[in-house]
């Protein structure tokens, strides 16, 4: 854990020096009628400070607690798909529309991570994306997107 | 008299075929959603916030609060069958819950956590009818000092109670408040941090951001940690009615974890997660037979079951009366009270009177339905515990997927959804809490305005928070807990993953 608090500390203290870089390029007002930059400051400074106390206390830590490591090739192409499929549906939603990307999206997600037999993932992701469909746009009037193809 | 005039508002309006047929919707998702692993009703509610909008305030505020304490019920039914609490405030359930079931007991460990949590429920109603009234009315003599340092207070009692590092959990609450101020600011109009995105300009909506770091991230987690296939213990659950002896057993228990739930509910940054380890931890120190902990003894369930189910109705009085939320959950449903255009606060109880005492009697309601809808379809509840992960995970990311798009038919916050479930994944791995993050994003605005206002009228003095009587005295509790960590000889601050 010692290795990893000090990686992702460093990783906020560059997020706080981030925050704080913009937050300088706002009026900061004064003590008496502060402005927009203000608030966003101070938690930079705060973020940058704490993220600090994390990576010294982790620098001065003599017990290792072992665990699993946050990486491992094989578990994160699952992971690494998933996201995938996730932002290209969201790229593609307003084009192909609700129905067809609900449809494909899933039959991705249940062919690719833990394979399904063709008959789950296909019967499954047109019986889910028909059921979302009534519950979303029919019954609760949910503005869904049509598509090219107008469903 | 004013009591019995405001319970009888409160069950009239509850009553109400609409209200009542949202409030039965509620807790029926609620018990799902609690039993389902992986979706809990942080990542529900903000799913079904959208839908609400052509519903009655009444009615989405009495569904959504349903969702809530439903799931409190429904979290308890995995943890006693499979040992995987279905939401957070039921891990601690599972101690016991679990080893009852092992010994043939499932049957009684499930009905007392059902009477437990409908003797809570009832205790909170009760108590809430009593409280929140003259605490409205104290809460109008608060100025901007007052509920900054309130507000505060709430995030600097969540991240002492936080379960790992205090020092992270601080760092997350910084976090979010920068995440707060991105958009417009209300007071100048400047833009901030926006990159002229239109999406970002009205700030960073509370639904993709919630969706991403408790729906998304927690599917990726159960996915690369591979905790995707779970035994459901076979057994056959026969007679859910505890014996007069567990009922004997339990009964204190009971009482004192409602208090106890009750009021750790209330204190902005509690909730039921600790409430419950806190019920706990209390019955196993004055137990008269402490080594029975751990090894099915039926109070180890009555007790942190009836804490959570009063702490998580307990929460909804600083929503109420002060406009606060004390946890995550309330914090959605403020954004849900203010997408009606209804400010929460002091005078909530004046100015809409319906919305305030329909949810409470609600609550009630809700948990008879409970009660009577939890028992006998716990047999339908374990059916869908079966069903396995890699078919249950892409449902959940679609539902996470609808939600976040829904919302304003804007394909921007899906792709927002998904960066803070990356986020939140990774946040998982490294040990950082979200629950800070979100509780300061969604203070942040409201924190800036009172600290911007309260420094006008200082003329740029930080004393008034500490000239003012009430103002000093959340801000005394806000440093005392922050230093309490850094002063030796004062016991270890109490964390969630430690018991008794």
């Amino acid at each position: 854990m010692k290795k990893y608090d000090q990686l992702s500390s460093l990783v906020w203290l560059a997020f706080a020096f981030y925050i704080g870089i913009e937050s300088l390029r706002l009026p900061l007002g004064s003590w008496r009628d502060p402005g927009p930059g203000f608030l966003p400051l101070g938690a930079g400074i705060g973020l940058a400070i704490l993220s600090l106390t994390v990576f010294s206390q982790a620098r001065f830590r003599t017990e290792e607690r072992t665990r699993q490591g946050w990486y491992s090739q094989e578990r994160w192409k699952s992971l690494l798909v998933i996201l995938g499929v996730l932002f290209g549906y969201a790229l593609f939603l307003d084009f192909l529309g609700f129905l067809v990307s609900t449809f494909l999206l899933l039959v991705m997600l249940f062919r690719l991570v833990e394979p399904q037999r063709w008959v789950v993932a296909i019967g499954g992701s047109a019986l889910a994306s028909i059921a979302s469909y009534i519950i979303f746009e029919v019954w609760l009037k949910t503005q869904l997107p049509k598509g090219i193809f107008g469903i | 008299m004013e009591f019995f005039a405001n319970l009888h508002m409160a069950f009239s309006i509850a009553a109400q075929p609409e209200n009542l047929f949202f409030c039965f919707l509620g807790v029926l998702i609620g018990t799902l959603v609690g039993v389902l692993p992986g979706l809990g009703p942080v990542a529900t509610i903000s799913l079904l916030l959208p839908s609400t909008f052509h519903i009655t305030p009444v009615a989405a505020l009495i569904m959504l609060g349903g969702i809530f304490y439903g799931a409190m019920y429904g979290g308890s039914t995995t943890s006693i069958l499979v040992n995987i609490p279905g939401e957070a405030a039921s891990v601690v359930t599972c101690l016991d819950g679990y080893q009852m079931a092992r010994k043939g007991r499932a049957g009684p460990a499930l009905g007392i956590s059902a009477f437990g949590s409908f003797i809570a429920g009832t205790m909170a109603v009760i108590l809430i009818m009593l409280i929140a009234p003259p605490l409205a009315n104290l809460a109008l003599k608060f100025g901007p000092p007052e509920y900054f340092t309130l507000m505060f207070l709430g995030l600097t009692v969540l991240t002492y109670l936080a379960s790992g590092s205090m020092v992270k959990a601080l760092m997350m609450a910084c976090v979010g408040i920068f995440l707060g101020t991105i958009g417009t600011d209300t007071i100048s109009g400047l833009e901030r941090f926006t990159y002229h995105s239109y999406t970002l300009m009205d700030g960073l909506g509370l639904v993709p951001v919630i969706m991403g770091l408790f729906g998304i991230s927690e599917v990726l987690f159960n996915i690369d940690e591979q905790a995707t296939k779970r035994e459901v213990f076979q057994t056959r659950i026969s007679n859910l009615l505890p014996t007069r002896e567990d009922w004997r057993v339990s009964l204190f228990p009971m009482i004192r974890g409602s208090l106890i739930g009750f009021f750790l509910g209330i204190l902005p940054g509690g909730g039921a997660v600790i409430a419950s380890f806190g019920a706990y931890a209390l019955e196993k120190r004055i137990s008269k037979h402490p080594e029975k902990f751990g090894t099915g003894a039926i109070e180890g369930v009555a007790a942190p079951e009836s804490a959570n189910n009063a702490a998580s109705q307990g929460a909804f009085i600083p929503l109420l009366t002060l406009g606060i939320p004390a946890n995550v959950v309330m914090a959605i449903l403020l954004g849900a009270i203010l997408m009606h255009g209804i400010k929460p606060g002091p005078l909530l109880m004046k100015q809409h009177a319906d919305v305030f005492w329909g949810v409470i009697g609600s609550m009630y309601i809700g948990n008879v339905m409970l009660l009577i809808l939890n028992l006998p379809l716990i047999g339908i509840w374990v059916r869908i515990l079966k069903i396995p992960y890699p078919i249950l995970f892409p449902l959940i990311l679609l539902f996470c997927l609808i939600g976040s798009y829904s919302l304003n038919n804007n394909v921007v916050e899906v792709a927002i959804m998904i960066l803070f479930g990356i986020v939140g994944f990774l946040m998982k791995k490294f040990e950082y809490e979200g629950a800070p993050m979100i509780l300061a994003f969604v203070l942040s605005p409201l924190m800036e305005n009172a600290l911007r206002q309260s420094l006008i009228m200082s003329h740029g003095s930080f004393t008034i928070f500490v000239t003012r009587p009430i103002a000093l005295f959340f801000f005394a509790g806000a440093i005392f807990l922050l230093v309490s960590p850094l002063i030796p000889g004062l016991k270890k601050r109490p964390q969630r993953g430690e018991i008794g």
